[in-house]
């Protein structure tokens, strides 16, 4: 996997992506060249970074997108970049996902801002697949609901939750999930989001299908040195934290210790 | 113009300049290869090691707050073994000196660790961390009473011929009877300050931030609290002094230099800038000359009231 560096990248576009949340296009060479479920981390003027997944990679023109919600004054700082303006990023760091078994059906889980890598990730590998990947994306509300329209784009209808049934199916992402993996043997499910959601993937999946989860942290360094932003796993000796920044972001379900 | 940035601390420790990493902040060392010159630092404090792995707290670790971090790490760490084994090799490729910071339970799980890591090729200092705010047992505990921090130094002193540094604690009434403490157990050197305890609280979750509740405030915010500490041992010790507290740029270095430090180290700002103690390092002559030095040696202990200044030998700066 490509070595992160310390570059400098121009914000090339900046869209609305829904109410509270903005996706920021970055140009840069060594970026496009991440694999999905890796992140960048990015300078703001507090006193630590923001780890943020790639929404989209587009390696043929060295773009990559970040999708945040504003939820603080680092995700603010950065809702607030416009054309032009430059970011201190280091990247790409971490594990991504693994490309898909060819051969096996493909679920993609997403929950809230949970969603943006789980794309890239079908960005990059749908056509691999014999059947497109059942996507199952879920928010909070109607307007909290993103990327819908990109994999309609792909050529794939989403399923829809809400947790207020304000579009989409009311409820999570677990009813639609147990009901694909009733009709599916030997499945892989890529997830990330909330704990919670990633819990109820887990237990569903367990015994049925090969889970990989992307996980989210309060980070420091983001490269390894600081052990900030672990994550608690099965040891050889019973539980032991690992670092979502470089053992992480992506897990298999069952190395996690919930 | 200062050409000539080395320092040498008690027992021929010969620094090329006064930046070293500080602890916590930059692992094992050979995580930030591709991101700093780790051989134009000063030196490298790594994590915290004990004899045994160290599981660490529960997450969240970090949390942000104006001008500063909040961190409950716990010294999580895989030992003493696994550290000499895989870690030490990585790093004593860079040359600089490497100062190991050392953690225990007990007593004598601290003279194990120094015991283990003397004699160890590449191994430069030790430095007892009697300070940590963020474990239940060793840690702070032996920073905050002057008999235990007695005690632990003069216990890693008979183990050990390494200079010896010993980081002090600011949760405490006085930091400067502690200091005294250790001065007279046999430190060589005093690192000091280790983090503030504090507290955040999550309000959406209505329980504190930090998986470990309280946390160790580091960052810009503490760096007035840190030269007050460092200004107040300086007065009363001889041994010399590795400052540190929120230290962002050579301009902040000077000021820890002229409290009475002989060296400092850089701990936070290096999360945002990777490269900002290589930075710091080329701007530092620069900011001596236009403070009208001409040496280190000048300006270490300036600012100290005019009794106590000629009381600061210090470090012998080269």
């Amino acid at each position: 996997m490509e070595e992160g560096k310390r570059l400098t990248c121009p914000v090339v576009a900046r869209t609305q992506a829904a109410e509270g949340h903005v996706e920021l296009i970055l140009q840069s060479r060594a970026l496009a060249r991440a694999v999905p479920g890796q992140f960048a981390h990015i300078l703001t003027p507090g006193v630590l970074r923001r780890p943020i997944s790639f929404s989209r990679i587009e390696s043929e023109n060295d773009l990559i997108g970040l999708l945040f919600q504003v939820v603080g004054s680092g995700t603010r700082w950065l809702a607030e970049r416009s054309i032009g303006n430059e970011l201190d990023v280091l990247g790409p760091l971490g594990n991504g996902f693994p490309a898909p078994d060819p051969m096996k059906p493909w679920a993609a889980v997403g929950g809230g801002v949970g969603v943006p890598p789980l794309f890239a990730a079908v960005q990059k590998w749908s056509h691999l697949t014999g059947d497109r990947p059942e996507i199952i994306i879920g928010a909070r509300t109607a307007g909290w609901v993103v990327m819908e329209n990109d994999f309609k784009e792909l050529g794939i209808e989403p399923i829809v939750t809400t947790d207020d049934g304000s579009k989409g199916q009311k409820g999570n992402v677990a009813d639609p999930l147990s009901l694909w993996l009733d009709n599916h043997n030997e499945a892989q499910v890529y997830a990330c989001g909330p704990i919670p959601m990633l819990q109820a993937v887990r237990r569903l999946s367990a015994g049925r299908a090969t889970t990989y989860l992307a996980l989210e942290q309060r980070m420091g360094c983001g490269i390894g040195a600081c052990l900030a932003c672990v994550v608690p796993t099965v040891g050889d000796f019973g539980l032991s934290y690992r670092r979502v920044c470089t053992d992480g972001p992506v897990f298999r379900g069952e190395e996690m210790m919930w | 113009m200062v050409t000539d940035l080395g320092i040498e601390l008690p027992r021929g420790m010969k620094l090329s300049n006064p930046v070293i990493a500080a602890s916590g902040t930059f692992g094992f060392g050979s995580e930030y290869a591709r991101f700093v010159d780790i051989g134009a630092l000063g030196g490298v404090s790594v994590k915290g090691v004990s004899p045994k792995p160290w599981l660490g707290n529960p997450p969240p670790r970090v949390w942000e707050t104006p001008m500063g971090l909040l961190n409950s790490i716990g010294l999580q760490n895989p030992g003493v073994e696994t550290f000499i084994e895989k870690d030490l090799p990585l790093l004593r490729s860079h040359p600089t000196k490497i100062i190991v910071n050392i953690i225990g339970h007990t007593v004598e799980e601290y003279r194990q660790v120094a015991e283990r890591l003397t004699n160890q090729d590449g191994v430069h200092a030790l430095e007892v961390n009697i300070s940590c705010p963020n474990i239940k047992e060793g840690g702070m505990m032996f920073g905050q009473d002057p008999d235990q921090a007695f005690a632990v130094t003069r216990a890693v002193r008979d183990a050990t011929d390494l200079p010896l540094l010993v980081k002090l604690s600011p949760n405490v009434t006085s930091p400067v009877i502690i200091a005294q403490a250790v001065e007279a157990a046999g430190a060589d050197v005093i690192s000091a300050i280790n983090t503030v305890l504090g507290l955040a609280i999550d309000i959406g979750l209505r329980r504190p931030a930090l998986g470990g509740m309280t946390g160790g405030l580091s960052g810009p915010a503490i760096k007035p609290l840190a030269l007050r500490i460092v200004y107040e041992i300086a007065q009363q010790v001889k041994i010399p002094i590795i400052g540190m507290g929120g230290i962002q740029n050579a301009e902040d270095v000077v000021e820890f230099l002229m409290a009475g430090a002989s060296a400092v180290m850089v701990g936070t700002i290096t999360f945002q800038y990777p490269d900002r103690m290589n930075q710091i390092i080329r701007e530092l002559p620069d900011v001596l000359q236009s403070c009208g030095f001409a040496s280190l040696r000048e300006v270490v202990g300036v600012a100290l009231p005019q009794s106590q200044k000629s009381n600061v030998q210090r470090a012998g700066v080269i």
